[in-house]
């Protein structure tokens, strides 16, 4: 006796004609020539975290396209995961509009500057973004950083910046930005976008 | 512009835990089945197939209505079941009784008028059979056996034990099943899946249920996982392009097998054994795609493919 349960069910066109179908006097020559004409499609399902709030709901996102053959992905569905114990397949109406946020024409996607006082929005490169960034908050610390208190004990903080990081960040990003972060001796961090 | 109120216990909170397990409806199941397959056969390539399957759904309903409640396993067997977390009705341990034979004779019956010459034969090879032989016949299609079995006759007997089995899965109680570690075969009987299905409506909505291929109960699975090896890497779906979008194939690449996965939203009539009929032309594809399916459906028995 076959004992093996793992086994798989070789459904193919070769094997048509000796099916039960065929041995219970029913053609399959009509549906195998229908199956040329027919194309697959591929499709994917992703699960992911909602990156609006602490909450962190979670999503279904629903793509079309084969990233075996480098294709890019086309993200054209997202909902709440029915799965998910915190959201049980539901969303906020925030959350439940993430596919124009996707794909939306006013998504930023390179450094931009606008000077003070002017309306303009000017396209700078990332190295230009990062130095502009670092030159202000070295600036700032070195001005308002406070190494000692009234009292002289050393409390090494820094209050005139803040930072707002993500609540749906991974353990392994909270850890690095907790650690950047302090370490520079600011205070006021949020991970919460208060929805 | 009328708005309507609605009142409060409408929307049903989340805080209700979806069930584990669907016990087959055994009322309706069957009589459903066979309108589904009747619809599907409108227009199909496999027009004359489909409707014939259609009669023997027919005569499943019809045999599972006359008989009563078969000899279920005893509270002792049940217990230590759960305890185990081996399913109380498994196809390998479960002592059939005559009532499983009554049953295939009342199915013969009934779908003998709709049979064409080749299937009117199979019937009478199975009705040659004697009692003992029909068992065997019984054991090995139960354990995926299938080399050198009579395939025409196939079908019927599957549809036979199929009944036996709804008969004995609905009349347990839902506290009677176990919740096992190994999700990939059914908690009532312990058999594989024919395919599976994303619920629409209360706490299901949107919940993937596997439904079993022989006692018709559906278990929940996590989606986006593989229904035959677990691994939740290398998941993707494929249909038909422009073809029906309530049918689609779950491939894992870790195992390189697929399942059928029906969507309700997508068409709320759909019916796992039904449409994974109807829906051959994606298992040819697949094949050919280079996936192997993970599950049988007792209905459609492959030929061995180097015939």
């Amino acid at each position: 006796m076959q004992v093996n349960r793992r086994q798989f069910f070789k459904i193919c066109a070769a094997g048509m004609g000796g099916s039960s179908l065929a041995v219970m006097g029913f053609s399959p020559a009509v549906a195998l020539a229908e199956v040329r004409e027919f194309k697959l499609l591929r499709s994917t399902e992703t699960r992911n975290t909602c990156p609006y709030c602490s909450v962190s709901c979670g999503l279904l996102m629903y793509s079309l396209g084969d990233k075996a053959k480098n294709a890019k992905l086309n993200i054209i569905h997202i909902e709440g995961d029915p799965d998910h114990p915190v959201n049980r397949g539901t969303l906020c109406p925030k959350g439940a509009g993430l596919l124009d946020f996707v794909h939306s024409p006013n998504r930023l996607q390179f450094p931009e500057y606008r000077a003070a006082g002017s309306t303009e929005w000017k396209r700078i490169s990332w190295n230009d973004a990062f130095s502009r960034i670092a030159r202000l908050v070295k600036d700032d610390r070195d001005k308002n950083f406070i190494a000692k208190n009234a009292e002289g004990a050393t409390v090494n903080r820094w209050l005139t910046t803040g930072f707002l990081a993500a609540s749906a960040s991974s353990n392994e990003s909270g850890y690095l930005t907790h650690k950047v972060v302090r370490s520079l001796g600011m205070l006021a961090f949020d991970n919460q976008a208060r929805v | 512009m009328a708005t309507t109120i609605i009142e409060p216990g409408f929307i049903q909170p989340p805080s209700i835990e979806p069930p584990f397990l669907r016990q087959p409806n055994a009322s309706v199941l069957f009589g459903e089945r066979s309108r589904r397959l009747m619809s599907l056969a409108e227009g199909h390539a496999m027009a004359d197939f489909l409707r014939f399957m259609g009669h023997l759904a027919e005569a499943q309903h019809h045999a599972l209505n006359n008989l009563g409640t078969p000899k279920l396993p005893d509270a002792e067997q049940i217990m230590l079941c759960k305890t185990h977390g081996m399913p109380p009705l498994g196809t390998q341990t479960l002592l059939r009784d005559a009532s499983w034979r009554e049953g295939l004779s009342t199915i013969l019956k009934q779908v003998s008028g709709q049979a064409n010459a080749a299937t009117q034969a199979a019937i009478a090879r199975i009705q040659a059979l004697s009692e003992t032989e029909l068992d065997i016949f019984a054991d090995r299609l139960l354990s995926g056996d299938y080399a050198g079995l009579d395939l025409a006759a196939a079908p019927l007997i599957g549809a036979a034990l199929q009944v036996y089995w709804v008969r004995l899965a609905s009349a347990l109680e839902p506290g009677d099943f176990p919740r096992p570690d190994v999700h990939t075969l059914c908690p009532a009987c312990g058999s594989l899946p024919t395919a599976s299905v994303v619920r629409i409506g209360g706490v299901e909505q949107g919940l993937r249920y596997l439904h079993c291929s022989l006692c018709e109960s559906e278990w929940n699975m996590v989606r986006i996982k593989c229904s035959h090896c677990e691994s939740t890497k290398g998941i993707a779906y494929f249909n038909i392009d422009g073809g029906d979008e309530a049918v689609k194939a779950e491939i894992c690449d870790e195992c390189n097998s697929y399942l059928k996965i029906l969507y309700m939203e997508k068409n709320m009539a759909v019916d796992p054994v039904a449409d994974d009929l109807a829906s051959l032309a994606l298992d040819i594809l697949m094949d050919e795609a280079g996936y192997q399916r993970s599950g049988p459906n007792l209905l459609l028995f492959p030929g061995s493919h180097d015939a």
